[in-house]
C-alpha cells in the first residue's frame, strides 16, 4: 500500500498544479506539491531513497512539460539527496522541521534548475528571482498541514514503514 | 573515493545524470514530435482534465443559480447596454470592411485578414504545472488535425502557439512565457517595431528594441507584425503600460498589459490554415 501511495502522490500532486492550484496563483506562481513530497519523504527515508524517489517525482514532471526533459530528474533528485542527508540529525516530530524543510528545499531546487537550464541555453529572466519567492511562500504555506499528514500517516497510516527502514 | 567506485548506486546516478544532461539539451526547443512517453503520459492526463474542466462547468452553473439576483440583473443590464454599443460599432466596423476589401482588390493588395482562417474552438482543461513554463492543455489534438506551431488565438488577441500535440489534447505556449518572442508594431503609428517578450508572469509582458525616437505612448494599442511568421499580422496582443528608457539611451522598453486576461481564460481558436508568407528568396530557392 504504501508504495503505490508514494507512485500516486507526485501523479495527484501535477494533476491539482495544473487544474486546482492554477486557478489561485500567487502573482503567476503556483506552488510546486511534487516537491513538498520529495522533501518529507528524504526527510524520513535519508539520502539514497530521497535522490531515487526525487529523480523519479522530476521524470514523471518532466515527461508530463515536455521541454528541458531532466532538469526535475536532476533538480529534485539533488533536492532529495541534500535534505535526506539531514535525515538523522533532525527532530521530525517537530513541525517546524518539516516547513523549514519544504522552505529549503525549493530554493534548492530553483538555483539547481536555474543553473542547469543556463547551462542548456535556456531562458533565464532576472523576474524568476520573484519567481521563486511567491513560490517558497507558497509552499511554506502548504508545507504544515501537509507535514503533519505525511507525518501521522508515516507511522500510523497508509505510508507506515517497516521497522528497519527508519 | 574507491569505495564510492565499488558502489552500483554511484554508477547508476551518474549515468543518470548524464542521460539527463543529453536529454535536456536535446529538448531545449520545441520538437516536431514528441515521445511514447511523453505521450503515454498526456493519454493517462487529458482524460481527468477534461473531467474537472467539465465539473469545474457544472459548479460555476450551480454557483450563478444561488448568486444574488439582483447582481445578476445589474450585470444583465449592462451587458445589454454593451452588446447594443457593440452592434452599433460592428455596423461602422462593416463598412471599412467592405470599403477596405474594395480598395485592397483595386489595388491588388494580398489580403491578411482573420476572416480569412480556419478557426477551430477547444476548451482549456489545464495549465502550467510548474513555475518554469507557462502553458495551456486544451482539449483538441492530432485527432482533430492540430498540427505543432499553429497560432492560438482568442475574440481579444493572441495566446500563444501549439507546443507539442498527443491524440486528444494539446499543449500550447502562452505568450507570457519566458521563451516566447514575438514580432509586434503599434497600431497607431504602424512604424514602431519592437519585440514583445514574456516575462513568466501571467498579466505581464515587455516590450523591447524600440528606437529611442519612436512615437510610443502609453495606451498604444500592440498588434502582431507578421514579421516573425509565426503569427498572422494584424493580431492584438495588448496596451502600452509604462514606456522606461533603456541605461544605454538608444532603446526603449515598454511594459505591456496583455489583451487576453490569461487568469479566466476558458476557451481559445486554434488557426488551422495559417501558411506564413513565403519570401521571395524562399520561392527562388523552391
Amino acid at each position: 500500500m504504501r508504495y503505490v501511495i508514494l507512485a500516486f502522490l507526485p501523479f495527484l500532486a501535477i494533476f491539482v498544479q495544473s487544474t486546482f492550484f492554477n486557478q489561485y496563483s500567487i502573482k503567476g506562481s503556483i506552488p510546486d506539491l511534487v516537491l513538498i513530497f520529495v522533501v518529507f519523504h528524504a526527510l524520513f527515508t535519508g539520502e539514497k531513497r530521497g535522490t531515487i524517489y526525487g529523480m523519479l517525482c522530476g521524470l514523471l514532471e518532466d515527461l508530463y512539460v515536455g521541454r528541458f526533459i531532466g532538469v526535475n530528474v536532476l533538480a529534485k533528485g539533488l533536492t532529495g539527496y541534500i535534505i535526506g542527508k539531514t535525515q538523522g540529525n533532525v527532530f521530525k516530530e517537530n513541525l517546524l522541521v518539516g516547513i523549514v524543510a519544504v522552505v529549503a528545499g525549493t530554493l534548492i531546487n530553483s538555483l539547481a534548475v536555474v543553473f542547469l537550464m543556463m547551462i542548456c541555453g535556456g531562458v533565464v529572466k532576472v523576474e524568476v528571482i520573484s519567481s521563486i519567492l511567491y513560490q517558497s511562500l507558497y509552499n511554506l504555506l502548504l508545507a504544515g498541514p501537509l507535514y503533519l499528514w505525511y507525518y501521522y500517516s508515516t507511522y500510523d497510516g497508509w505510508l507506515r514503514m517497516d521497522r528497519g527502514e527508519f | 573515493m574507491f569505495r564510492l567506485l565499488g558502489n552500483k548506486l554511484f554508477w547508476l546516478i551518474l549515468l543518470v545524470v548524464i542521460v539527463s544532461l543529453v536529454t535536456m539539451s536535446q529538448t531545449t526547443l520545441p520538437r516536431e514530435n514528441i515521445t511514447v512517453l511523453e505521450k503515454a503520459v498526456h493519454y493517462i492526463y487529458t482524460p481527468l482534465q477534461n473531467g474537472i474542466d467539465g465539473l469545474g462547468g457544472h459548479w460555476g452553473n450551480l454557483r450563478d443559480l444561488f448568486s444574488d439576483k439582483r447582481t445578476l440583473h445589474d450585470r444583465i443590464e449592462e451587458l445589454e447596454k454593451r452588446n447594443a454599443q457593440m452592434a452599433v460599432d460592428n455596423q461602422i466596423l462593416r463598412e471599412y470592411e467592405a470599403e477596405s476589401k474594395r480598395l485592397q482588390n483595386l489595388l491588388g493588395f494580398q489580403q491578411d485578414s482573420l476572416d480569412l482562417y480556419d478557426l477551430k474552438p477547444a476548451a482549456i482543461i489545464a495549465r502550467s504545472a510548474n513555475n518554469w513554463n507557462k502553458n495551456l492543455v486544451i482539449n483538441v489534438g492530432e485527432s482533430d488535425g492540430i498540427k505543432r506551431g499553429m497560432p492560438v488565438i482568442t475574440p481579444y488577441g493572441l495566446v500563444g502557439r501549439i507546443n507539442s500535440v498527443s491524440l486528444n489534447s494539446a499543449q500550447v505556449s502562452l505568450i507570457t512565457d519566458r521563451e516566447m518572442a514575438i514580432g509586434v508594431i503599434l497600431q497607431r503609428s504602424r512604424e514602431t517595431n519592437g519585440i514583445v517578450e514574456g516575462i513568466g508572469e501571467s498579466n505581464q509582458l515587455r516590450m523591447n528594441n524600440i528606437p529611442y525616437y519612436s512615437s510610443i505612448e502609453k495606451n498604444d494599442r500592440v498588434i502582431t507584425s507578421g514579421l516573425s511568421s509565426d503569427y498572422p499580422k494584424g493580431i492584438d496582443i495588448g496596451i502600452i503600460e509604462r514606456v522606461n528608457p533603456e541605461p544605454s539611451g538608444l532603446l526603449l522598453t515598454a511594459e505591456v498589459k496583455p489583451a487576453v486576461n490569461f487568469d479566466r481564460l476558458e476557451e481559445v481558436l486554434v488557426i488551422t490554415n495559417y501558411y506564413p508568407p513565403v519570401s521571395e528568396e524562399q520561392e527562388g530557392e523552391q
